[in-house]
């Protein structure tokens, strides 16, 4: 707590006076300067502080009274003595009015001025010191507002909700995530109540968390905000507790899960919709069964001939449908291995109408085929059957007796164009829309006898899918149906 | 007199079971396939009891069939029976129907899929015509 080696300036006209001051503060070790007259004593004492001044009141040129006031302008903490040969009480006050520490009265002993500036050189460290802490503090205050914002900057960045509450269920801190997902209009304010604006679904979280007394621990709770998936958040809710275990709040963190609770929706809704058509040729195939067994319809062989013949038909449909539902499971699973080979549509198309020759003969429907067989394709050929397979059975199956259909394969230069189009039932507009649906079947007076699994379609457009092209659908209702695939031409 | 059955359903093979089969046990039998032709059936040929499918055009097409013959005057007093498959699967609970909705509905009873073509009979004997 002391100043070991102070500055001190001496103004002062009188040689003597100044070498007496210097002599004697330069033997304990502080550094004396001195000025001569009044203005070198202004030029010196404000070019850098001192610690100490001297002031003589009366020098030649100007007064003391100015020279103080010229470095107190400067310095307005400059610790500055008046040594004065006039003393009075009048010039004492004049002086410490404009700022001087003290005075002193010439002539003096060395002990009185000792005396003096002694306490001046205390006074000063505590100036010094005070201004040290000021700096300081403002250091530190810079840094915690630095960090608060740091730290505010991270909050609000985070993706998840984010609310800390008092032991009063006071909102101490929030971001706009925690807004967002609890879709709350208002801003919250810091101090309020959390109870005033929580949705319901949440309140009975917070209320849990407040009463249990004992067991302090963390609550996970799934909220629904819209049902049933559109907005779901999962809240993880901890408490904060001091040294003691003694409860200060919790810290609340939403995390929006929406998407998850819709895909696990998708998921079962896709499972029921399996079962489902997984059970209707199921509870045809055990109905016809039962009449066989009844036999309550008599003992002929032959009434039962088409129950079977229908059974078998549902029974392959079932097959298929099992088929289907692995081939799109794994497709969607990314387990499909191509082997890509170079493969000609024009080809492909002819094979699946051979195949289907029969069918097409029973239902006396013509084909016409505009096929350009030096078109090829990059492929695996099982896939590519499969495309074929399903657009040609349905332009079979969904088309009139003595209908026609007409398969095309050609080029515009960077697809290969593959149309189907059959002159059948055609579709309305919704079904139209519908129509890569998984399970989606048109149910209307002209399909009713017609079996299939509804996820054809969506299988080729999954197919096409895999090899960036892309399949489009005219339609119309009682007139025909066109499916045109487009896939990446081999150059 | 025989009595007279409407059965809706858009599985054909189901009603071309239980149509031969219900008319040897002596009642008449019509069908239809979707709504709207089971809604005309039913006005055109009175029928004293309906079966209806619950998905057929629509998940609950047969709801809707069903609330638009209740809303008949000739239709107040005919039963009308929901069947479905789709009770488990969909997750369609008809006990955890809203009073509206069954008002809305007014189906006189509701049927689990597959329902075997003798207990449908023995249903239709003594629980609609207390035969």
């Amino acid at each position: 707590m002391k100043i070991e080696q102070a500055d001190i300036l001496v103004v002062d006209d009188e040689l003597g006076m100044r070498e007496g001051i210097r002599r004697l503060f330069a033997s304990q070790g502080h550094r004396v300067d001195t000025a001569e007259t009044g203005r070198l004593g202004v030029e010196k004492g404000t070019l850098r502080e001192f610690d100490i001044y001297f002031i003589d009141l009366k020098i030649g040129d100007i007064d003391g009274v100015e020279v103080l006031a010229e470095i107190r302008k400067v310095y307005p903490e400059a610790i500055c003595v008046i040594c004065t040969a006039y003393a009075s009480i009048d010039t004492a006050v004049e002086t410490t009015r404009l700022g001087a520490y003290h005075y002193v009265a010439k002539p003096f002993a060395p002990e009185e001025i000792q005396l003096v500036f002694d306490r001046a050189l205390e006074r000063r460290w505590y100036i010094l010191e005070a201004r040290r802490l000021r700096v300081e503090q403002e250091r530190r205050l810079l840094e915690v507002s630095r960090e608060k914002s740091r730290i505010r900057t991270i909050i609000n960045a985070i993706d998840d909700g984010i609310v800390v509450l008092n032991q009063q269920a006071e909102v101490v801190l929030f971001n706009p995530q925690f807004l967002k997902l609890l879709q709350l209009e208002h801003d919250l304010t810091i101090g309020q109540s959390i109870f005033e604006v929580l949705p319901d679904q949440f309140k009975g979280v917070i209320t849990d968390i407040f009463e249990q007394k004992d067991a302090l621990k963390a609550i996970k709770q799934e909220i629904v905000i819209q049902p049933p998936a559109k907005l779901v958040v999962m809240a993880n809710s901890t408490p904060i507790l001091d040294e003691t275990g003694q409860l200060l709040g919790f810290v609340s963190v939403l995390r929006d899960i929406s998407e998850l609770k819709q895909l696990e929706l998708l998921k079962s809704q896709f499972v029921n919709m399996a079962a489902h058509e997984l059970k209707a040729p199921l509870s045809a195939i055990q109905g016809y069964m039962e009449m066989v067994l009844d036999k309550s319809l008599g003992d002929e062989p032959d009434i039962y001939d088409g129950y079977l013949r229908r059974s078998l038909e549902r029974s392959k449909t079932l097959t298929t449908l099992i088929n289907d539902l692995l081939n799109i499971s794994r497709i969607q699973a990314g387990k499909v291995r191509r082997e890509i080979e170079r493969l000609i549509p024009a080809e492909m198309a002819e094979a699946t109408i051979e195949f289907f020759k029969n069918e097409i003969h029973k239902r006396g429907l013509t084909t016409e085929l505009d096929l350009d067989k030096t078109l090829t394709v990059d492929a695996d050929r099982e896939e590519l059957q499969r495309v074929f397979t399903n657009l040609i059975s349905n332009a079979i199956k969904y088309n009139r007796e003595q209908g026609t259909i007409r398969i095309a394969i050609t080029s515009d230069g960077r697809y290969v164009k593959i149309s189907v189009a059959d002159s059948g039932i055609g579709m309305l507009a919704e079904e139209k829309e519908r129509l890569f649906e998984e399970f989606f079947r048109a149910k209307n007076y002209y399909t009713r006898n017609i079996t299939g699994t509804g996820l054809g379609l969506t299988l080729v457009k999954k197919i096409v899918d895999g090899y960036a092209g892309k399949i489009d659908v005219t339609s119309e209702y009682e007139k025909g149906t066109c499916f045109t695939l487009y896939l990446p031409m081999v150059m | 007199m025989k009595k007279k059955i409407l059965m809706v359903d858009d599985d054909v093979d189901l009603l071309q079971i239980f149509k031969p089969f219900l008319e040897k046990a002596g009642y008449d039998v019509v069908t239809a396939n979707d709504s709207v032709e089971g809604f005309e059936l039913f006005k055109s040929t009175k029928p004293d009891a309906v079966f209806v499918d619950l998905a057929m055009e629509h998940f609950d097409s047969g709801f809707v069939l069903c609330h638009r013959i209740k809303s008949l005057p000739e239709g107040k007093s005919v039963p009308v029976i929901i069947m479905t498959a789709a009770s488990h699967e969909t997750g369609i609970r008809f006990s955890t129907q809203t009073e509206e909705e069954r008002k809305w509905i007014e189906a006189d009873d509701y049927l689990d899929k597959p329902v075997p073509a003798r207990e449908l009979l023995a249903y239709i004997n003594e629980k609609i015509f207390h035969a």
